[in-house]
């Protein structure tokens, strides 16, 4: 947030994109969800990359999406 | 979560110190309208030991962020919780069948407060608010302000000044919050009313449990996001070792519905409530927000795909000591005793036949 903001301008303008592209993507984004609150339950454990196949999915369908809208990309 | 309170002996050195070294000439300023006076804040007094780890908040962080919050091109838009807020401690304000004639905000922010009372109740008002320009674009009120810019653990007011001391929703920033309580309670006239408000343990629960599954699973731990509230109980013994009495705290929870978790931390960092600890990490991944914004949606989210936000707020009362006030009985006064309580009526009737 400093001199003329360009960078920070750019950033924000990328970051306010995302709800948009989530919608696009809401069902991979709701499978990622289940399989993490899965591992919530009592006798689960959550550990790093649980869900990654759910996460690289969701990933994708976002990535694609984004190439979609007439942005420049992520 | 648990503040580490100070022990008395500390606290006691600490004020004389500060009583002999921070006394600008107080109260004797012209009474126009913002009347801007500029005191240095952040800076603790000379030869004070330093302290016990209670520097959980960068202050200069959060004047910085408060200042853009409130330069922002549509402050209002951000505006609704302090100003529902606002409106419920002028409510509680109002219950107090009295009218103060001097009246402290701290850390009013853009006057929320101040916009819903009336000059009857209030004869004038101080604002203070570390971010100065939340004081320069203060909201249209009646009752006639003075804005000083000041920090809330210095409060640079002469000892038994106030009636009445508000503080809605900024108590939460503050590092030394016994203190703060302190220069409040100190700042009160015998038989003042202190009246606050502040984010209990379960706010922005939902963002917090998300961004640490989110983290955890993408990254492989995580770091504290959402900072650490006070529990309702060290809350009571907070306002009790400060020296108010006739506490009287209660909890609300407002929940407001988002779109999703990109349009809630938007509104967070527009509200001027930015993380500003110590021990934030400086940057939030992408991936690890994603994440984070799916996990939200499916685990709090409603039907319609909107996701809740809860903000849980302690309201709490306190009062100054005054010889006035009601006080609990002498041990051994009693003239009833509790198991003729079966026959209430009777005993009332008796009373009142025998006046």
């Amino acid at each position: 947030m400093s001199g003329n903001g360009a960078v920070w301008g750019r950033v924000r303008g990328r970051l306010r994109a995302f709800p948009e592209r989530l919608a696009v993507c809401r069902a991979e984004a709701a499978a990622y969800g289940r399989c993490v609150q899965a591992s919530t339950a009592p006798g689960g454990r959550l550990t790093k990359d649980l869900c990654a196949q759910e996460f690289e999915a969701l990933r994708n369908c976002f990535a694609f999406a984004a190439k979609k809208t007439p942005r420049g990309g992520l | 979560m648990c503040l580490q309170v100070a022990l008395p002996q500390e606290m006691l050195r600490l004020r004389g110190l500060s009583h002999r070294w921070w006394r600008p000439s107080a109260l004797g300023i012209p009474a126009k309208n913002l009347g801007l006076r500029k005191v240095a804040s952040g800076v603790s007094p000379p030869g004070s030991p330093s302290r016990r780890a209670l520097n959980i908040f960068d202050r200069d962080l959060k004047r910085k962020q408060k200042n853009w919050a409130a330069r922002q091109p549509e402050p209002m838009k951000f505006d609704y919780l302090k100003e529902e807020v606002g409106s419920r401690i002028a409510d509680r304000v109002y219950d107090i069948a009295r009218n103060f004639s001097l009246a402290l905000d701290v850390g009013c922010g853009r006057g929320y407060i101040a916009q819903h009372l009336n000059k009857e109740t209030i004869g004038k008002f101080f604002q203070v608010d570390i971010a100065e320009n939340a004081l320069k674009n203060a909201l249209e009120m009646e009752i006639p302000t003075v804005s000083v810019l000041a920090d809330e653990e210095f409060l640079p007011f002469r000892e038994n000044t106030f009636n009445l001391v508000v503080s809605s929703l900024s108590l939460h920033w503050v590092n030394d919050l016994p203190r703060a309580l302190e220069q409040i309670h100190y700042v009160l006239k015998p038989d003042g009313v202190f009246i606050g408000a502040m984010f209990g343990g379960d706010t922005l629960y939902e963002l917090r449990c998300s961004l640490q599954l989110a983290e955890t699973e993408r990254e492989g731990g995580f770091s504290p996001h959402v900072s650490p509230f006070t529990a309702v109980n060290d809350l009571g013994h907070l306002l009790g070792r400060a020296g108010f009495n006739t506490l009287t705290v209660d909890t609300d929870e407002i929940q407001v519905n988002y779109p999703g978790m990109f349009e809630l931390m938007e509104d967070l960092q527009g509200m001027g409530e930015s993380n500003c600890a110590w021990n934030r990490k400086a940057l939030l991944h992408r991936d690890t927000m994603l994440a984070a914004a799916a996990v939200y949606g499916e685990m709090y989210g409603n039907e319609d795909g909107s996701v809740p936000a809860t903000y849980q707020i302690y309201y709490m009362i306190g009062w100054k000591y005054h010889d006035s006030q009601a006080r609990p009985a002498e041990r051994g006064s009693a003239t009833v005793s509790f198991g003729e309580l079966g026959k209430i009526s009777n005993l009332m009737s008796q009373e009142k036949k025998s006046q």
